[in-house]
């Protein structure tokens, strides 16, 4: 099972069964980004493997992020996969060996999915066979493909990580999509953490994983 | 019966022997296609064909540039390479659904073009799943949830959609490895940059 109480405190997230996909819903500039990698690091403090797909930072920025969120970080235990799409599909090590995959562009699904597996069989090689998965953002790969894409590789991810025991989280600008469009996205996840701002307070709250959702919390 | 419900699979080989007997071992269950090379490979393939095995040593056009070309012409087919030496994961990079080791056996045989099958199974049915998903959506952004109760289109596409997740995971046994992985997601149509 996997505690993330450390990171946000909601009896909820106690025993989230490995192979759980949760969204992370809110509008932007609330947090998103920050909670999904603190639940990784917070794993990855525990010597779990991470997996980080991003859509909007360079690779080795997210590398540099990570090192400073843990402390005595093995490298090796991290993988990236950067669809900036600013040069064709490649991969490397780092120097401190973090496998990262490069692919041409965000809407390149069938390269995101080589990439992620080949992340998640360089962490099994290097001990880890399970762990987090984070990918920021579904809003830039919608713009890229479409609701139902996004959908089915919601699904096919939420499958793949059943099999493999990791827990993803995925996160959505909740502000950049009509209501329907966030239904059924949200229709693919076990669960949902969704996250608001008031007069500079940050709230969140669960929904699916255990049963009724709870209440707004402040975090 | 004319057959032509039975599933259709293209066998791309240029060793006779070693075609027939393949044709004899799929021939009970499957409609079967036989090409000595790849031209007569490509010129054999249409809509029709759910299957092909390819083998990537051939003379003329390689299995290879035999994938890229069914790719290139978007057919939804599933491709397994037939090889000599036993490939890595690369070979699902270039696009191939699967891969079967020289000499085939039987069972590999028919177990690899089960999978195959079941692969488009399941993207048929995360297909529909997606579209009642939607439908359902649609209904809950236009209703209260008042009305919902009480709407029976509604609760219909409720319990269809429970079933069709069971059947997602259960049937087809779901994700199980990365070839399946990778398989489905090409299934998507992404926009490839080549």
């Amino acid at each position: 099972m996997y505690d993330l109480t450390d990171v946000l405190d909601f009896e909820a997230l106690s025993a989230v069964r490995p192979g759980s996909s949760i969204l992370i819903s809110g509008p932007a500039m609330t947090g998103k980004e920050e909670l999904a990698m603190q639940i990784l690091a917070d794993g990855s403090r525990h010597g779990e493997g991470a997996v980080v797909v991003t859509t909007g930072d360079r690779a080795e920025d997210v590398v540099a992020d990570y090192g400073e969120r843990v402390p005595d970080l093995d490298e090796s235990l991290l993988g990236v996969v950067d669809c900036r799409g600013e040069s064709g599909r490649s991969s490397e090590f780092t120097a401190g060996g973090t496998f990262v995959y490069h692919l041409s562009s965000p809407g390149e699904i069938t390269g995101m999915g080589i990439g992620i597996t080949k992340c998640m069989e360089n962490l099994a090689n290097n001990g880890a066979d399970s762990g987090r998965f984070a990918l920021d953002s579904l809003s830039t790969i919608l713009t890229y493909t479409d609701k139902k894409t996004v959908f089915k590789l919601c699904h096919i991810l939420s499958s793949r990580f059943d099999t493999a025991g990791y827990l993803g989280v995925l996160t959505i600008d909740s502000a950049a999509h009509d209501e329907q469009t966030l239904q059924v996205i949200k229709q693919a996840f076990d669960g949902m953490i969704e996250i608001r701002e008031n007069d500079g307070v940050r709230e969140a709250r669960v929904l699916g994983l255990a049963g009724k959702p709870t209440d707004w919390q402040e975090f | 019966m004319t057959g032509s419900e039975r599933p259709v699979v293209l066998i791309v080989e240029d060793e006779p022997d070693v075609a027939e007997t393949y044709n004899l071992w799929l021939a009970d269950e499957y409609d079967v296609r036989l090409a000595g090379d790849g031209d007569e490979g490509l010129a054999k393939l249409d809509d029709d064909v759910d299957v092909v095995l390819l083998d990537r040593m051939m003379p003329g056009l390689s299995g290879d540039e035999v994938l890229t070309r069914i790719r290139e012409r978007g057919l939804d087919c599933r491709v397994a390479m037939v090889t000599a030496v036993e490939p890595d994961f690369d070979i699902l990079e270039m696009g191939f659904d699967a891969y079967l080791c020289k000499p085939v056996r039987s069972n590999q045989l028919h177990d690899t073009v089960a999978n195959l099958r079941e692969r488009s199974a399941y993207d048929d049915l995360l297909q529909e799943y997606y579209a009642l998903v939607e439908k359902r959506a649609t209904l809950e952004a236009t209703k209260s949830s008042a009305e919902l109760a009480d709407n029976e289109e509604y609760q219909r596409l409720t319990s269809r959609v429970g079933e069709l997740k069971d059947e997602l995971s259960e049937t087809l046994g779901g994700i199980e490895n990365d070839e399946d992985f990778i398989a489905t997601l090409r299934g998507l149509g992404d926009v490839e940059e080549q």
